[in-house]
């Protein structure tokens, strides 16, 4: 007898029923609320060349990224992220194109993490790439969609944690640190490894000002006052103008009402050499993980030939129904299709009555009477 | 908002529990309910503070943080490198001071001098791993033991071990010896990602008043 293959591998799963139907719910509302600030819809492979998630442009190590061949014998990857697809996309469809641009994809993506996590490998991304306007109204703008979008999905305890990366680098340049140094750094700071990072700053910097200034990188997270407390104290103007830049996004912040939601945090640092300018991630309480990610990354379509400016985010679906679900919040279903019976003697008229509801965009079940 | 929520520490069983809730208490945080050893239950709360304190098997104790089932947790840098969870690790407590090391006989020294291949037993595979692959680029068979890894050279499972040392007397009582520091371990304070923003002015508070003490410590 062939054995029953009934399960799915380690981190995929079948998502049906209600399940299913809060999901598309989600996705639905986000979109909606997408549209509303003028993005257009956007699909790209699912799979591409290697290169175009390689080391230098992408966010997922190699040896996470599913890899395959082609008949060529090049090497292929399941997209592990949607912004080198789109950023690979626009540079070839929009090089000439001087007026901003805006998309937004759906779909999902695939990542070969750890087994036996509590982690799933296929999650379904949605997000926006906001690209050719650098100003800081574009940023205020993509952070305020991001609010809307959750609080459009019911979500009530989040919070946006904005970060600057110029900041860091300019406290960095202005110390003189190497780039293997700050990359270190980077990485300590941003996972909060406080002991680490005195220990790395202590043994290069004699400067008390520089010495302090990076030291508390890590440690400064709050409301917009820490914004104006650094901005006394920065010594140099890479930072300061990256401080002026909060400021300015945080003013805009607050004309569209949602200022509420947003905190920030100096020592927000991406690993990766991708984001430029702001940089946010959302929270909500029940993921162990940030819910979105997003920020502005000017350089990424310089790999695909074509200097553009952009800013985005993404937002995990699988991610936001956990913290729907932990914060006990609600998501509509659909209800249940109606049922209409008949019998031999009636067949004619309840059929024409069904054809009816289903023309109103009824659901309607047709069925036989015991 | 924030005045409506309990703030959960996860510690790791045993001494590590009893050096934290000491330290918590220099920094006016006290469990009295904890104290009572007699008791069974497992969840201890602090009605006046918002707080509440669970204890736990050190491994799972990042685990618990990495899902906010708790916001901090206290735990050996052991566990940490070698669960390899997501959380901020933002204080050095440093009590639980001890070393991890490669250990064997005198004579696997040699051993570690050339890129042959070794057999190493530990119940930290991840640490041990790493530390041969990236470290001393050495090709190792790493064999997973659960408890008196010192075992593993005696009877002949492996060439060497890696394993914590604290003063070394099992290891000299068994014949074997240090050949090799990997890195020094202590107890760890970490965050729960999430919380660390939510909650950022209280975990802030909380981390400022221990490094006060810690420091005065020194």
């Amino acid at each position: 007898m062939i054995k029953e293959l009934v399960h799915t591998p380690d981190g995929v799963r079948d998502i049906y029923g209600e399940e299913e139907q809060r999901k598309l719910y989600l996705e639905d509302t986000i979109k909606k609320v997408i549209y509303t600030y003028g993005y257009e819809d956007i699909q790209t492979p699912t799979f591409e060349y290697f290169d175009v998630f390689s080391k230098e442009i992408g966010t997922t190590p190699s040896k996470d990224l599913y890899k395959f061949f082609d008949k060529e014998g090049d090497t292929l990857v399941l997209r592990p992220d949607f912004t080198p697809s789109v950023a690979r996309c626009a540079s070839k469809y929009f090089s000439e194109e001087t007026a901003p641009i805006k998309l937004t994809y759906l779909g999902n993506t695939f990542v070969n993490n750890s087994s036996l996590q509590g982690k799933l490998k296929e999650v379904t991304e949605i997000g926006v790439e906001f690209m050719n306007d650098d100003s800081a109204l574009a940023d205020a703008e993509t952070i305020n969609l991001c609010i809307e979008a959750l609080k459009a999905t019911g979500l009530k305890d989040f919070q946006i944690a904005v970060g600057q990366m110029e900041y860091f680098k300019g406290l960095c340049e202005n110390a003189g640190i190497s780039e293997e140094n700050e990359l270190l750094l980077r990485e300590y700071i941003s996972s909060k490894n406080y002991v680490l990072a005195e220990e790395l700053i202590d043994s290069m910097i004699n400067d008390p000002v520089s010495k302090e200034l990076l030291m508390m990188t890590g440690e400064y997270m709050g409301d917009a006052s820490v914004i104006c407390d650094m901005k006394k104290r920065i010594n140099n103007d890479r930072s300061r103008k990256a401080l002026e830049r909060l400021e300015e996004v945080y003013e805009l912040l607050k004309l569209f009402g949602n200022e509420k939601y947003v905190s920030f945090d100096l020592g927000m640092l991406s690993k990766y050499n991708y984001y430029t300018g702001i940089i946010f991630k959302a929270y909500a309480y029940g993921l162990g993980d940030v819910l979105v990610k997003g920020g502005r990354y000017d350089h990424l379509l310089e790999a695909f030939g074509n200097s553009k400016p952009a800013v985005g985010f993404v937002i995990v679906v699988d991610d936001l129904m956990l913290a729907l679900r932990s914060g006990h919040i609600n998501v509509p279903v659909k209800a249940k299709a109606e049922t209409v019976t008949y019998n031999s003697n009636n067949l004619h008229e309840k059929l024409a009555y069904v054809c009816k509801l289903r023309r109103e965009g009824k659901a309607v079940n047709l069925v036989a009477e015991d | 908002m924030s005045d409506e929520k309990y703030l959960t520490f996860a510690l790791g069983k045993g001494r590590l529990a009893e050096k934290t809730l000491e330290l918590m208490e220099q920094i006016g945080i006290t469990c009295t309910e904890m104290k009572d050893k007699g008791t069974r239950k497992l969840i201890f709360v602090n009605d006046d503070l918002k707080l509440k304190f669970f204890l736990a098997k050190g491994p799972d104790v990042p685990t618990y943080v990495e899902y906010g089932a708790a916001d901090i947790g206290v735990v050996g840098k052991d566990t940490l490198l070698e669960e390899q969870r997501r959380a901020y690790e933002v204080l050095d407590l440093g009590f639980g001071k001890c070393r991890m090391c490669v250990c064997g006989p005198k004579e696997a020294r040699e051993l570690l001098q050339h890129h042959e291949m070794i057999r190493v037993a530990s119940k930290y595979p991840v640490i041990a791993k790493d530390y041969f692959y990236n470290k001393k680029h050495q090709t190792v068979d790493i064999i997973k033991l659960n408890g008196s890894v010192e075992l593993g050279p005696i009877v002949g499972l492996s060439d060497v071990i890696v394993d914590i040392v604290e003063t070394g007397s099992t290891l000299r009582e068994n014949g074997l010896e240090v050949l090799e520091e990997i890195c020094p371990l202590s107890a760890r304070m970490i965050v729960n990602q999430v919380s660390m923003q939510m909650e950022a002015k209280r975990i802030n508070e909380i981390i400022s008043k221990l490094k006060k003490v810690l420091n005065s410590e020194k």
